[in-house]
């Protein structure tokens, strides 16, 4: 599997006219292989600019992006073959649906590529799986669909193209907590099964502390911070500062340090908030002191 | 890319042709072209020559931006100008190569051509659509067409439909970008092959986008009737168009600059068309 890496990619929109805007400025970035990179930062910092240069949408004005070391646009003819390598789901993906049915649709890219027949159905049935949806449903039109299901379809339409590296824009935006939590899941868990490389824009730290292994902070077009959940959650105050927050239980947490109470500083899930709230609960019990 | 298409040349700005009431401008530019129409002698086309100059001077819109405005117009103008000189048949004789024969008319017809055309293009384009927002323009049409109402027709709700299509045409070139963008991203290729598979390789961007505008226009429409909107009887304004002196002012001037014209066509004929 890819890793995928930026090195000194800035970007201009409108570069030369007086609606010059720089949208990144100088970034380095590493994106490991086998892994979920978060990718955070306030509206306009750089984000989606940032994912469409990764697959070769945008064309950076300096600079270079390397997918195992070689550069994207060493041939620029083949920037469609770099398409198919770097998978990328826009934000509501639902609106590129167009074809008559869902079978049809989920094979838009894999056909594209051009592969045979069988290899297509495989992949159109394997990404169907991946997502959640039942084979039922290939035949229906897209448009008969509920909203959660047109996203799950949209993003198999990009899964069945297998990916070495999967970015997501923000691929929970406007479901209820039910889609997120299916949806994130779905990706989860494709990305432990295949090993692949997994890039996920999002702007809910819930998400990101719960589904990413490293995090990746952008503010005003440049690289903030990076490093593993943890690292980055502890500098809640740095955070706030660039406009975004740390997960509500870090909060918690961290007011809990303040009033006195020994707990770890690293925890940004509710689950292993729980998990250590209950360990000091009964160690308190033990020693005697029946608080709660 | 899509988004370097200008829709509607207005060119925000401060100048007196600014600040005039768009049904000003609709009547400035009807004169206008009147007043081009009517010259007829070289007199008449210098002095139009110099009025244009002078609305280009007045609405200070940059000289680069109305050549720019021209250029795809080069073709026709070169195209009209090649015909008059061939064709025209005079009395003096200036090449005569074969079965080319070019006359000193021919060629002073085409000048006076070019004139008319650019003259023509720059100052509609000045008073009118580099200095009035497509949205102002509207306003203008409705007012001005007001009294065809007495025989039933809908003005009100044309101009309404015109301004509800002006102010989507950047939403949907975004979102066609965003389509198209989307559809590259599964391998789609817009830009090779035969005509017929670039035409085909246009569907997957078509079908999204033309759903999306019925959903736009069906979220807009309920939008509008939450606020009550029941077209145009009784409706009031929330910016009123008043004539000022100014626009007076201008309209005589330039109704004037027509009289002018004739005048200088019939007294000056230094070279008479």
């Amino acid at each position: 599997m890819a890793s995928i890496e930026l090195k000194n990619v800035s970007y201009i929109y409108g570069e030369n006219t007086p609606f010059e805007k720089k949208a990144l400025d100088n970034i380095n970035v590493r994106f490991e292989s086998g892994r979920i990179s978060g990718l955070i930062g306030h509206t306009g910092s750089g984000k989606s600019t940032l994912v469409q240069l990764l697959n070769g949408l945008l064309k950076p004005c300096s600079g270079s992006i390397l997918i195992d070391g070689r550069d994207i646009w060493e041939f620029p003819k083949k920037i469609r073959d770099i398409r198919f390598r770097v998978g990328l789901v826009f934000q509501y993906p639902e609106y590129q649906l167009f074809e008559e049915s869902v079978y049809k649709d989920i094979a838009f890219g894999p056909v594209n590529m051009g592969l045979d027949k069988d290899e297509i159905d495989r992949r159109v049935r394997d990404a169907i799986v991946f997502c959640g949806l039942s084979d039922d449903l290939l035949k229906k039109s897209p448009f008969e669909l509920s909203g959660g299901q047109k996203r799950r379809v949209a993003i198999a339409g990009i899964i069945a193209m297998e990916p070495e590296v999967l970015i997501l824009d923000e691929p929970a935006a406007g479901l209820d907590p039910m889609g997120r939590e299916e949806i994130l899941g779905g990706v989860w868990s494709y990305q432990r099964r295949n090993n692949s490389t997994v890039i996920l824009v999002s702007h809910s730290m819930e998400d990101m502390a719960r589904y990413s292994d490293n995090i990746v902070v952008m503010s005003d077009s440049r690289i903030y911070m990076t490093g593993a959940c943890s690292e980055i959650f502890k500098h809640a105050d740095k955070l706030v500062s660039v406009g975004l927050d740390v997960p509500q239980i870090t909060r918690l947490i961290h007011i809990l340090i303040k009033r006195g109470i020994d707990i770890r500083d690293d925890i940004f899930t509710i689950e292993a908030a729980k998990d250590e709230i209950m360990k000091l609960i009964r160690q308190k019990q033990k020693g005697g002191f029946p608080e709660c | 890319m899509l988004k370097d298409i200008t829709l509607g040349q207005f060119f925000p700005g401060d100048s007196i042709l600014h600040k005039l009431d768009p049904r000003t401008k609709i009547i400035l530019t009807l004169l206008y072209i009147t007043s081009i129409f009517l010259a007829t002698s070289v007199s008449g086309y210098i002095y139009i020559m110099l009025y244009t100059g002078l609305l280009v001077f007045i609405s200070r819109i940059p000289i680069k931006i109305i050549v720019k405005g021209l250029r795809p117009l080069i073709v026709i103008i070169a195209f009209t100008a090649i015909i008059n000189i061939l064709w025209t048949k005079g009395e003096v004789l200036m090449v005569d190569f074969y079965f080319i024969n070019i006359y000193l008319e021919g060629i002073m017809y085409a000048l006076l051509m070019i004139i008319r055309i650019t003259s023509l293009l720059a100052g509609t384009s000045v008073i009118l659509t580099y200095t009035t927002s497509p949205i102002a323009l509207t306003d203008g049409l409705e007012r001005l067409l007001a009294p065809l109402k007495s025989i039933h027709l809908p003005v009100h709700e044309f101009a309404m439909m015109m301004t509800i299509a002006l102010r989507f045409i950047p939403t949907l070139i975004e979102e066609t970008d965003k389509i198209m963008n989307a559809q590259k991203a599964r391998g789609a290729d817009f830009s090779t092959g035969s005509l017929t598979k670039r035409a085909k390789a246009l569907i997957p961007i078509l079908i999204p986008l033309f759903i999306s505008a019925f959903r736009r226009a069906d979220e807009l429409s309920t939008a509008m009737e939450c606020r009550c909107y029941r077209g145009g009887d009784n409706r009031t304004r929330m910016t009123v168009l008043r004539m000022r002196p100014a626009d007076f002012i201008t309209i005589a001037l330039l109704a004037m600059s027509c009289i002018i014209t004739i005048l200088l066509n019939i007294n000056f004929p230094i070279y008479k068309i």
